[in-house]
């Protein structure tokens, strides 16, 4: 709770922080959802929208990858929607936000104070980088046609999980990180 | 007592007629195609794929609408597997397929499965009696492994042979079916029907995560790389390249596109019998023969209808299946597979 507590008030007073996160959240979420194949191009103009099949919110495609309930169409993009799929890209993305906007404050935090911990603050977000990008490296890679894809395919399971695991771990650690730095 | 026990059966005999589980695919045993590794060689290369067990869902209950309707959504190069079975024509767009992989259908009244693996571009039928087969989520030799719903046997599409489960060993009762144009089909069948992209599931069918047929990018290149291993190499063509292959218990050969183009008819020896494979311009296809006594093809008499090829001598001849694939896939399924690459490299 205590951290929950110092999360919260690292970020209340500080809109820009909170609209990096957001923004951060946004453009993870869209380029998750391009890249396993939610989002993508085809559309005809316009904005059009249709939600057929509500009744397969919760029907599994693969890991952590559900059944689109509706099709958006909005200028060239088509969104094929599934709100948990939609849950999961942005949830993501807030972590992710959320881990790069503290690392930044930590830094500035340290600076003011003169500690040494710049470093330290830059190395703890790489996991949360590394995190970030490993839900849609398969993907990516068989875009590059790289035969690594089929060593990550056997391990798509895990890697959504594993990358929630590890943006948590470093929020945690970043947060009591600044904690000891206020108080 | 008598008269419950005949209600008791009668139900019985109901209950077992109307479970579609309970009946299999009807099968060829033994296989007449070859198999160029061993059952446990097979299930040793399966691979998961990504998606789980029906992850990627076929189509049970597919719609069709008229060639105006398609005309909507296809363009005329736009790649479609073309089906003419009963007299009636059906084709499936490859870029609804490539999201499905499987359509279970029925026509007029004899069902089918209309199977598409992206990954080693290959599109065959099979009869599939009262059972429906699925996409088990798994690859070998990056080609799709179905599963029927009936014994849950796990069949790479390519091979039609099971290589798990109860019918191991067993072989798919096979139909020919077309990899070409829409603009192709319709000309060769005017009143053909297409598969609707009201497939009950939502997808965005104006992309194919893949790469395009239409025009030639991505995945589809002939140079570009596999994905997955495979059992068997080779380098003399780009691995992408598209042959027209068949098997038959006597072997396997397989013909590039180039080379099918160039002449009008191919004839083969293939395990100690011989073939003709005979070039369909308007479907940039080829029909395949068996010409045991290797009977003179007349290329001026042939005469290409709905139903295939024609006249020309080929009367009398049997038909056999033959399908598209990317160079790589053949050969990994085919090791011993003969090569046919032009006029210049006949012996």
């Amino acid at each position: 709770m205590k951290l929950l507590r110092t999360l919260w008030e690292s970020l209340r007073h500080w809109p820009l922080g909170l609209g990096l996160a957001g923004g951060v959240a946004l453009v993870y979420g869209g380029l998750f959802l391009w890249l396993t194949g939610d989002l993508g191009g085809g559309g005809g103009g316009g904005l059009h929208a249709t939600f057929p099949s509500w009744e397969r919110v919760w029907e599994a495609r693969g890991p952590f990858h559900f059944e689109p309930v509706g099709l958006i169409e909005a200028g060239p993009l088509v969104w094929t929607f599934s709100p948990v799929n939609t849950l999961v890209a942005w949830g993501l993305g807030l972590l992710l936000g959320t881990n790069l906007v503290l690392a930044w404050r930590l830094r500035r935090v340290s600076r003011i104070c003169g500690w040494q911990a710049s470093g330290s603050t830059l190395l703890s977000s790489l996991p949360a980088l590394l995190a970030g990008g490993a839900c849609c490296a398969p993907l990516v890679l068989i875009w590059l046609g790289l035969p690594l894809a089929r060593a990550l395919a056997s391990m798509t399971p895990w890697l959504i999980p594993l990358a929630t695991l590890l943006l948590l771990a470093s929020l945690v650690y970043l947060t009591m990180a600044l904690a000891s730095s206020i108080y | 007592m008598n008269g419950s026990r005949s209600i008791l059966v009668s139900l019985a005999a109901l209950l077992l007629s109307a479970s579609p589980a309970l009946a299999g695919v009807p099968t060829v045993f033994p296989a007449e195609v070859p198999v160029g590794h061993t059952l446990e060689a097979f299930r040793q290369a399966v691979r998961p794929g990504g998606p789980g067990k029906d992850g990627i869902p076929s189509l049970d209950r597919p719609r069709f609408h008229s060639a105006d309707a398609a005309d909507a959504m296809l363009d005329d190069r736009d790649r479609v597997v073309g089906l003419y079975l009963e007299g009636e024509a059906r084709a499936y767009p490859q870029r609804i397929l490539v999201w499905h992989e499987i359509v279970n259908d029925e026509l007029r009244g004899k069902p089918v499965s209309i199977t598409y693996c992206p990954l080693t571009g290959t599109a065959l039928g099979f009869h599939r009696g009262d059972s429906e087969l699925g996409v088990s989520g798994r690859l070998v030799n990056s080609n799709l492994v179905m599963y029927d719903r009936a014994t849950d046997s796990k069949w790479p599409q390519m091979l039609g042979v099971a290589i798990d489960g109860p019918l191991a060993g067993q072989g798919l009762d096979e139909l020919r079916v077309i990899w070409t144009t829409w603009g192709a089909w319709k000309a060769r069948h005017p009143d053909t029907r297409a598969l609707s992209p009201e497939t009950g599931h939502v997808r965005n069918y104006r992309r194919d995560p893949y790469g395009s047929y239409n025009p030639l990018s991505g995945y589809y290149l002939p140079e570009s790389s596999r994905l997955f291993p495979v059992m068997a190499e080779s380098r003399r063509l780009p691995p992408k390249a598209t042959v027209l292959g068949f098997r038959t218990s006597a072997g396997a050969a397989a013909v590039t596109t180039h080379a099918l183009r160039g002449e009008a008819v191919i004839d083969l020896a293939v395990g100690g019998t011989y073939y003709s494979v005979i070039h369909d311009a308007v479907l940039d296809t080829g029909w395949v023969v068996h010409n045991p006594r290797r009977s003179e093809i007349r290329v001026e008499d042939l005469q290409f209808g709905p139903q295939g090829v024609t006249g020309g001598g080929t009367e009398g001849l049997a038909a056999v299946n033959a399908f598209e694939a990317m160079w790589f896939a053949w050969k990994a399924f085919y090791p011993d597979t003969l090569l046919y690459q032009g006029e210049e490299q006949r012996p």
